[in-house]
């Protein structure tokens, strides 16, 4: 009973693994680079020996960044259920939409063609490949490297006018508050159920039953949420944060041959993904 | 209201991300009802009253922040797609925006509870769309996952958006709003 009120324990935000090797000290600019690019390569990517490459690329890099890939896969176990529902479903009702290919089973509305087979299996090896390329990269960059990362990666939109710096201090506070947060809803939900309320207890098809019971929770969320940005603010003004102002900074970051590297590799492997035409 | 991203507005986008996040990664902001998609989610709501309360441009950083969380932590493939999770997220804050701006001189209680309506289907038929698009989904399992968990979330998100922003409009002009720089009064 007491666990369902642990919320600080989910949190993984900023889990970091410092093992120290290459692909932790990659400049994070350069890292997070790479990172995109990967992933923009599996979304695009159809094709059964692209996403098998991608995986045993994926599964390289837990090598060399010597994080045990128990890590990755932890983070795929709570999936599998919905993976095996949705690639039933999918194979049922797609293949009477997927054009072209070859049908191997027909009956009624169910038709199960190469195509459907196709979007099943690529859909789930897609799933695994970015789950273990964003362990990867969280575990393998803290939460203060990511935001000055994407600050920097951001800087050319400088150049029309999108605030870089506001953008990355956003982030900062949204990942800063997320456990304080998680404290003040556990302190409401102990003073809710001190009053006998009751949270996920009931039965899980009473849906109307278990959202109404989330009410006294996340409107007094908001309301506190709202009331420390109040407090933010004032403390902000009060030391005169100017938004947009030109500011120093304090972490300085500088390229080396690897980080080059990391970006030559990555596009190679995008490259190779994207060429293999079957 | 003043132009471009003041304290209030970067502070207001922070800490109503920092909520989106957290009902993310606690599943708080689920509600398990037995479709394709799997759950039905409240996560949109911080974007719609950061959209309502600060602006098209706040509502679209919340947005983001709930596209990225998402894509992050999500466990069914259909999220795991950049262009289902992080893209149609966008628009959820800009919707809710324009439908409070459009209605506000009407009633700003019917502005409050249209716009959270409108945010939460703006969400509901963009995801859908986009998975269709990809190809995650027929259509036909789109439409019944957009009347089995979009119409749920409409309603809670209608609620919650309500109570959210009646109370804290009415903090706003009576002084709870502390700082005297950036309001917009």
């Amino acid at each position: 009973m007491s666990a369902e009120f642990e919320l600080t324990r989910n949190i993984t935000i900023g889990q970091y693994l410092p093992t120290g090797s290459i692909i932790h000290r990659l400049d994070p600019r350069f890292k997070l680079a790479a990172f995109v690019i990967l992933i923009l390569a599996i979304a695009v990517c159809n094709t059964y020996i692209g996403n098998i490459f991608a995986i045993i690329m994926c599964v390289w890099l837990f090598q060399i960044s010597k994080i045990p890939i128990h890590y990755g896969i932890s983070g795929i176990n709570p999936a599998i259920p919905f993976i095996i529902i949705l690639a039933i479903l999918q194979l049922l009702f797609y293949g009477g939409i997927a054009n072209g290919g070859a049908v191997y089973f027909e009956y009624g509305f169910i038709k199960i063609t190469s195509e459907s087979i196709r979007l099943v299996l690529v859909s789930a090896m897609r799933f695994v490949e970015v789950i273990f390329l964003s362990s990867v990269l969280t575990l393998s960059t803290s939460t203060t490297e990511l935001t000055h990362g994407m600050e920097r990666l951001l800087g050319p939109l400088e150049k029309i006018k999108f605030p870089v710096h506001a953008f990355a201090l956003i982030i900062t506070i949204a990942i800063r508050f997320v456990p304080t947060f998680a404290m003040e809803m556990e302190k409401m939900m102990k003073a809710q159920a001190s009053r006998g309320a009751d949270f996920g207890t009931g039965e899980w098809w009473r849906i109307v039953q278990r959202t109404k019971d989330m009410f006294p929770i996340i409107i007094p969320l908001f309301n506190v949420a709202l009331a420390r940005a109040e407090d933010l603010i004032l403390a902000m003004e009060a030391r005169c944060y100017i938004p947009g102002a030109a500011r120093t900074r304090f972490a300085h970051y500088k390229a080396a041959g690897k980080d080059y590297v990391a970006i030559v590799l990555s596009v190679v492997i995008s490259a190779v993904m994207l060429g293999i035409p079957w | 209201m003043e132009k471009g991203l003041t304290v209030r507005r970067i502070v207001i986008a922070g800490v109503l991300g920092a909520i989106a996040i957290l009902l993310g990664v606690t599943r708080l902001g689920y509600i398990p009802v037995p479709t394709a998609a799997g759950n039905a989610t409240i996560l949109h709501i911080p974007a719609v009253i950061g959209g309502i309360m600060e602006g098209w441009g706040v509502g679209m950083i919340i947005g983001l922040i709930f596209g990225v969380s998402s894509f992050l932590n999500a466990t069914v493939p259909l999220f795991k797609d950049p262009l289902v999770a992080i893209l149609p997220r966008l628009f959820i804050g800009v919707t809710a925006y324009l439908t409070y701006v459009g209605l506000k001189n009407v009633n700003q209680y019917v502005a409050i509870g249209v716009a959270g309506f409108v945010g939460s289907m703006t969400n509901t038929l963009l995801v859908l769309g986009m998975a269709v698009i990809r190809g995650y989904m027929a259509a036909g399992v789109a439409a019944t996952v957009a009347i089995t968990s979009g119409l749920p979330e409409a309603i809670v998100s209608v609620i919650v958006t309500l109570a959210v922003v009646a109370a804290w409009k009415k903090l706003g002009t009576s002084g709870k709003q502390k700082s005297k720089i950036s309001g917009d009064l």
